[in-house]
Parts: C-alpha cells; structure tokens; sequence
C-alpha cells in the first residue's frame, strides 16, 4: 500500500534523499514467479526508462540536472497508470512504499515546470469549471433529483459518495447501489459532491486538491454524517489514503459498498432469495482497492455467497493482478493503449473460459467493457453491486 | 553518415518504437547500476529476430559504429556501456523459449530470454528440470550470463555456467549467421562437441566478438527435496581443506561461503552454506550427518539457523541485489574472483583489509565451481549513488582489489575496462597476440563493443 506523509508534499531534497535508493534491479517488472512482465508500462515501451526504475533513475536525473525536463522526459513520467505492481514486486522494504509517490511526486514538479501534457491538463480544467466539477466535463449534477426520486433526508448517519465516473458515466452502478442502501434501511443522504480530486492527484495537479477537499468534507459534515460510502475504489483510496494527507480528519469512517455487504454477509443479514443462472465468474482486482489499499479476500467471499456463481481465478489475481490500464491518467492520456492494457486482461479471462467479469470500481468497468466491446470479446462485465441488483434479495 | 540518417535506418529495420534516440533513454543505458561513470550511448535498439539484428549489425559495419549487445544489463563493471559510444542493441524482445529437450536435457533460447522467465517456464512445464540461474535478479538472461562464465545454481557440482552452453547462434560483424557447438552438424542442440570447439571465443569476450542471437544451455535433475546445512568456522586457515572435503564427497550440490561484519553476531566468522538436495527425507538426514561430520573434522561447527534465515537462502533466485540497500544508497559492485581453493584464506584477509581502509563494511563471499575445482570469491562494496566521492571511493576499491587477486594469482571475473589492463598486463604474450589477431580477423572494423580487451 502506498507511503505516507514522506513526499506527500515533496521538497526537491526529500526526493533527493531516498530516489537513488532503487538500484535498478528490475524486480518491479515482473509478476510474483518472474513468468512475465506485469508491468503495462514496461511491457509496451520496453525500454528500460519505461520499467518504475528506470522512471526512479530518471526521477533522479531531473533533481541532479543531469537531465532537463521535456516533453519525452514528460511522458516518461505519465505512461504510466499508477498501478502499484512495482511495489508489491520491490525487494527494497519501506522504499517499495513510495514507487508510486515518487512517480505522483513527479508529476506535480511536471506541472510546475509546464510540462503536464495537455490531454492530461483537461482534468483539472473540468474540474475546476464551476459548471462541472468533474473530469468528464459534464454539468454538475447537485444529486437533488437522486435525493428526491430516492426519498433522502438532508441529514443522515451516512453519505453515499456517488463518485463522478458512477454518477456520469456508469448510472446503472450508481441507480444499483442506491437501489442496495435503500433496501438495506441504512439511514444515508448524497450531497452536492464535486470531485474527489483522484484524477488530478494521480497526474499531479494538486494544487486545488485542499479546496475540493475542503469543500466535500463540509458538504458531509452538513449532513451530520460521519460515514462516508462509495462504489468506487478510485474515489475509496483517495478518501482513505489522499485526503489525510492534506486534513487529518477522523470524525468521518470511509467505506466501500463491498465492505458493508460483507458486514451483512458475516452478519447474516444479507438473505439471498433467488439466484444467477449458473454463471463463471472471476473477479478482476482494481489497482485502487487491491495493491493500493490492500482489500482482496472482501469481494471474493461476496461473489462466493451469491447464489449460482461460480468463481474461478485468473492466473494473475489479488496483489499479482494486471491493471485494467486505466488508472493514473492513462485512460485520458492514452486512450488506444489503455484499452490495449485491459484487451490483455480479457484475453487472460478467456484462457478460464468465464462468461462475466466481476470488479468493484466503476473506472475498471469502464475499461473493461470499453476492451470488450472494441475487441468483441463477449463479455458481461459488471460490478459486484450489479450483480447483486439482479437478485431477489432481503436485508434483515 | 548523419545522425538523423542513422536513426532512419534503424528504424526501418525495427520500426520507430523500437529504437531510440532521444536524450532520457540515452541516459538510462548511459549507466549501470555498478559503480561505473556513465559514459555516451548515441543509439538504443531493440531487434526482434536474428535477420534484425544481421541488418543492424550490416549498417554498423559499413558506417563503422560502435555495437554492444546488452541482456539484462546486470553485470554492474559496466561491461554494456559503451566505451566509444555507439549503438546498444538491447535483446529483451528476443525472448522466446524454442526448445527444451527433456531427454537430452537443454533449453535453446533466444538470447533476451530472462533467469525468471526461463525458471518459470520450466517449474510450470518441466517440473523435473533444473535451470542454472545466478544468483542475480530474474531480469538477467540466461545468455547473458553463461556468456560472462557465471556462476549460481549447480555450479558447484557442474561447473560454471559458460561450461553448460552446449551451443550458440552468432551474427559476427560481417552480418552472417554462424552457428558453433553440435548444431553446427546437426539438428540437437545437445553439446559442444566432437568438432573444433570455437564457443570458448565468445564466453568473457563481452560481445566483442560478436552478437549471440541464440544459445542452448544444459539443464539438470531437480530432486524433490532441497535444504542447507549450515557451518561456521573461525579459522579461514582450515577453509581450502575443508572444502576440498566436502566436495570429495559428493553429498553438496552447491556450496556458498559468507563472511560479512555486520551485523555484529557474523564478525570475525566465515558461514558455510551447503545445499543438499535428494528424493526422501532419509538421504537428506544421511546427507546432514555427512556434513555435520566432516565440520567437526573440519574445525568448523554445524550450526542450526531460524527458519526465515534458511528460506532466504532457499529462494530461487536469491536477492543478491540487497547489497545495494545496505547503505540505503542504491549501489554496489564487487569484485568477483576466480581463484584456486587454496586463495580462500588469503583473499579474506585482503578483502577485509582493502574493505577496512575504504571505510566500507567488509561484505565476502565465495561459490564453489566444478566440485571444488575453482571459487568465484566476490568482495563487495556499497556506495551511495547519490555521492559522487563515495563511488569514487568504491571505484579506488575496487582497483586496488583487482590488483591484490592478480598478485596472488587469482583472476578478477567480468572485468570492468580497467580491470581488464590489469590482466593484460599479466597475460602471456602470445595469447594477446592470438586474441588480436582472431579479433581483427573477424571483426575488422572493430566494431563489436570497442574498448574492451583491447591488446
């Protein structure tokens, strides 16, 4: 899981004092037994600059001057979708921690040095767009007609955090998590929520991070909350893990919906009523909730519980998973490589001859199915919460 | 030719993804992680096929550019920085696996073939067979290493790892493919022989021979069961003997030896790490009592180890490159020697001194090859990447080290530039004269990674 605090706000000589740590080695590359490169950056460019050290080592190079910015020394830095394999796979301990701090590190002397490409730049120019507040550049939506067709209070115990890629791109995940919460009775309410600030912080336009932050933190508080869930796994590591490093906050609990279903499961009060068709399955670990927060074994025993499912593993899962390709600003940045990267994780599926691939992270769905569809592959690709809005179920 | 021409060509041999000139990629192959000053690089490429490589090779020749072939880029003495500047050609993306033959027991490969890469196949595929792997990152090749005479699993019992090439594919500087070792006459790539053996000529020369596009390696029996038997002796002075004995015995298919100050509990000792291998636990039981005798005879002592210390040594491949992390700066190279068994005494008291008066952590070790035939005995030193005077100092300490195993008879193995004066300087005169003439015969432009073994 990501490091803390070290270079959250880096000075040039922080980076200085523990970049030239990575000696090279190349474990980061690879996948847990060594049979393939498990890195997407690696495995596309296949220069060494491209391998997390080869990035530390030009990292390096920017601080001493060896080498200047550009825009090649540039895309370096952003080709690269943050996925974390490099530090379940580094030898060197605590250092491993950081990899992807360094390279989010980067990223932001990028943008201060103007050197943020501009594909990547159109993030935070939506978000920041007072029409929007969000990435995909559509209006914002305050959630008062979600409020009203769902019958929500203005104050509640918990906030559902909708998430922009939920809310704009992928309303079934949304409209199925709420159909859940409701059924559930748990006493929630949304808020006017802008973004969570994931695609900027992950490319390094940070600076208005605090006042979004800021802002989302006293919409909730309005609501007398002091539980926060979300679908998203993009939007539950940068509650969880980003956000404390600009407030230290600790009124507010944070929560992925999959982790108050198992709640209910080991509670037993989830009670399954009908069931899928015998359906294969398996189960694709989002970067965010996997190797950056660690959550593996959560959505597995979800899926093992529902009626009719059949689980089976792809080859490469849990910490040893190959990212759908679209984190870290890769999917705006390089669109045709992103869905390269999840054709890669289909074709993997296919080898285990399952009909649905299950994730918990809406910008994994996307990707995926967005890989499914320009390859034909024929999959369902949905969320979990989907999954579970098919059945028949009771919440007691 | 102009640059830009040059860059044209090789892109239309590769395609543009595949080769670079652009000034970040030029710094990252400008330097190993050794201790080594980076020095210039003008071109990277990355070939898929051997006619690739023929064609980069051609245009090299004609337009008289430097060519050095990388693997993993591991050795850390520098050995794929180029002296003169010139084109690295990387060979990751020729990586296939072509052959195993289970009953003559080899891999052929291709030479960007990777230790893990090859490990994983086999214990996926061939669960029975053995690879021989360095101890070095899984990014290093198998080629790679066989080629530099490396050392690593099975060493001890079946020599060093150039010993096990059954046969390479080349293309020489003129752009032909040669191949050398039986497939030269036949279709197995089963052994180096019975015909003139000329693959001798490409192992250590550091690609200044040419570029290996293939290589067949020999693979080995893996038992079921494997475990180490730990000794600790006080007295190097007893090192060569009891060593010899346990290698007369047959019971250790590898053999490491450690001597290391910190932490403070291994100073003053040397740790003898035998592994044993075998299919029932009964032979491994007699195997440990052998051993466990021949320590007491030896004026060593067995010595039981805690279960997180023996799976680090257990791990295949083992994390050799944690000495880089020792001083948390990110660097270290060794010197690793070739020597007789009887220098073992000899080369602690040097390394140590050397190691001491460098300010730097003595860090030894040896590995038995060819059951007790030679040790590749390493001294190693830390540094701190980010201090310039600290891998100076590194550097001095390794020179002077080079210098001390020359002195005593010893040969420093993939030998940084200046190491390999050093060895020249002691070299029969003909033997120089022989490697120069066979170098300007088929490399007459000398284009094959310039610099290094220049007579």
């Amino acid at each position: 899981m990501g490091g803390v605090i070290l270079i959250s706000e880096s000075k040039e000589q922080d980076w200085k004092d523990i970049v030239h740590r990575c000696f090279r080695c190349g474990y980061c590359k690879f996948t847990a037994d060594y049979s393939d490169f498990n890195c997407p950056s690696y495995k596309k460019y296949r220069f060494e600059t491209y391998s997390t050290g080869g990035r530390m080592w030009t990292i390096y190079g920017l601080i001493s001057g060896e080498i200047p910015w550009n825009e090649q020394v540039s895309n370096v830095i952003y080709a690269c979708s943050t996925c974390g394999n490099c530090m379940e796979n580094c030898r060197f301990e605590r250092f491993k921690d950081f990899l992807v701090d360094f390279i989010e590190s980067a990223r932001k002397e990028a943008y201060i040095q103007g050197f943020c490409p501009e594909k990547q730049k159109v993030l935070r120019e939506r978000i920041e767009n007072t029409e929007m507040f969000n990435p995909y550049g559509e209006k914002n939506s305050n959630n008062e007609a979600l409020k009203k067709q769902y019958n929500l209070p203005d104050k509640a115990e918990w906030v559902y955090f909708v998430g922009c890629t939920s809310n704009y791109r992928q309303k079934e995940l949304r409209d199925a998590t709420l159909r859940f919460l409701k059924k559930s009775n748990i006493d929630f309410t949304l808020i006017d929520e802008h973004c969570c600030c994931s695609p900027i912080i992950r490319t390094g336009q940070t600076d208005c991070v605090k006042d979004f932050i800021n802002y989302n933190l006293l919409k909730i508080r309005e609501t007398g909350a002091s539980k926060i869930i979300t679908s998203c796994a993009g939007c539950y590591r940068t509650m969880k893990s980003d956000w404390r490093k600009y407030d230290d906050f600790t009124d507010i609990e944070i929560f992925h919906t999959i982790e108050l279903i198992n709640d209910f499961l080991k509670e037993n009060k989830l009670k399954f009523k009908s069931e899928l068709p015998r359906t294969m399955i398996t189960y694709h670990d989002p970067c965010h909730l996997g190797r950056h927060m660690g959550i593996y074994e959560i959505p597995r025993n979800i899926l093992k519980n529902i009626p009719g499912v059949e689980l089976i593993e792809m080859e490469r899962n849990r910490g040893n998973a190959w990212c759908c390709g679209a984190g870290g600003g890769v999917k705006i940045g390089y669109p045709e490589w992103s869905v390269e990267i999840s054709k890669e994780r289909l074709e993997e599926a296919k080898s285990i001859n399952v009909s649905l691939i299950a994730s918990a992270c809406p910008f994994c769905r996307t990707n995926l199915n967005d890989a499914n569809v320009r390859y034909d592959m024929g999959f369902e690709v949905l969320d979990i919460i989907e999954i579970i809005d098919q059945l028949d179920y009771d919440v007691i | 030719m102009q640059v830009d021409l040059i860059l044209g060509k090789l892109e239309e041999i590769v395609e543009a993804n595949f080769v670079s000139n652009r000034m970040e990629d030029l710094y990252i192959y400008s330097q190993d992680p050794g201790a080594s000053l980076s020095r210039q690089v003008d071109y990277v490429v990355m070939p898929e096929s051997v006619e690739q490589v023929q064609e980069i090779v051609k245009l090299a020749n004609k337009e008289k550019i430097p060519i050095i072939p990388m693997g993993g880029g591991l050795t850390l003495s520098g050995l794929v920085i180029p002296l003169k500047g010139g084109i690295v050609m990387d060979m990751k993306r020729m990586n296939k696996i072509v052959e195993i033959n289970e009953s003559s027991r080899y891999a052929l490969l291709e030479a960007g073939v990777t230790s893990g890469q090859l490990l994983a196949y086999l214990n996926k595929n061939y669960p029975e067979l053995e690879p021989p792997i360095p101890d070095a990152p899984p990014s290093v090749t198998i080629a790679g290493n066989a080629l530099i005479h490396g050392s690593g699993y099975l060493s001890q019992k079946f020599g060093d790892h150039g010993s096990m090439i059954n046969g390479i594919e080349v293309v020489l500087a003129d752009g032909d493919v040669y191949k050398f070792g039986s497939c030269a006459v036949s279709d197995y790539w089963f052994t180096r022989g019975p015909i003139p053996d000329l693959i001798g000529l490409f192992i250590s020369s550091f690609g200044t021979m040419g570029i290996i596009t293939k290589l067949s390696i020999k693979l080995f029996p893996k038992h079921k069961m494997r475990d180490i038997v730990f000794g600790l002796c006080k007295d190097p002075n007893v090192l060569p003997e009891l060593i010899s004995s346990i290698t007369f015995s047959d019971v250790a298919e590898d053999i490491l030896l450690g001597i290391q100050d910190k932490p403070d509990w291994m100073k003053g000792y040397t740790f003898i790490i035998v592994y044993i291998t075998g299919d029932s636990e009964e032979e491994l039981n007699d195997k440990t009592k052998s051993l466990k005798k021949m320590y007491r005879k030896g004026n060593a002592r067995y010595m039981k180890v805690p279960k997180q210390i023996e799976e680090i040594f257990l791990e295949k491949p083992q994390f050799a490159a944690k000495a880089a992390d020792f001083r948390k700066g990110g660097g270290f190279e060794y010197v690793g020697a070739f020597i007789p068994l009887q220098l073992i005494p000899n080369l602690i008291q040097i390394g140590t001194e050397i190691s001491l008066n460098h300010g730097i952590v003595p860090t030894l070790g040896a590995r038995l090859i060819g059951q007790g035939h030679s040790a590749m005995f390493f001294i190693s030193y830390s540094f701190n990447r980010a201090d310039p005077k600290d891998m100076e100092n590194a550097r001095d300490a390794l020179h002077e080290t080079n210098k001390a195993v020359l002195e005593i008879g010893g040969i420093p193995w993939k030998a940084e530039v200046e190491g390999q004066k050093l060895i020249m300087e002691k070299m029969n005169p003909n033997y120089k004269k022989l490697l120069k003439n066979i170098k300007n015969l088929i490399d007459p432009n000398g284009i094959m990674n310039p610099g290094n073994w220049e007579v």
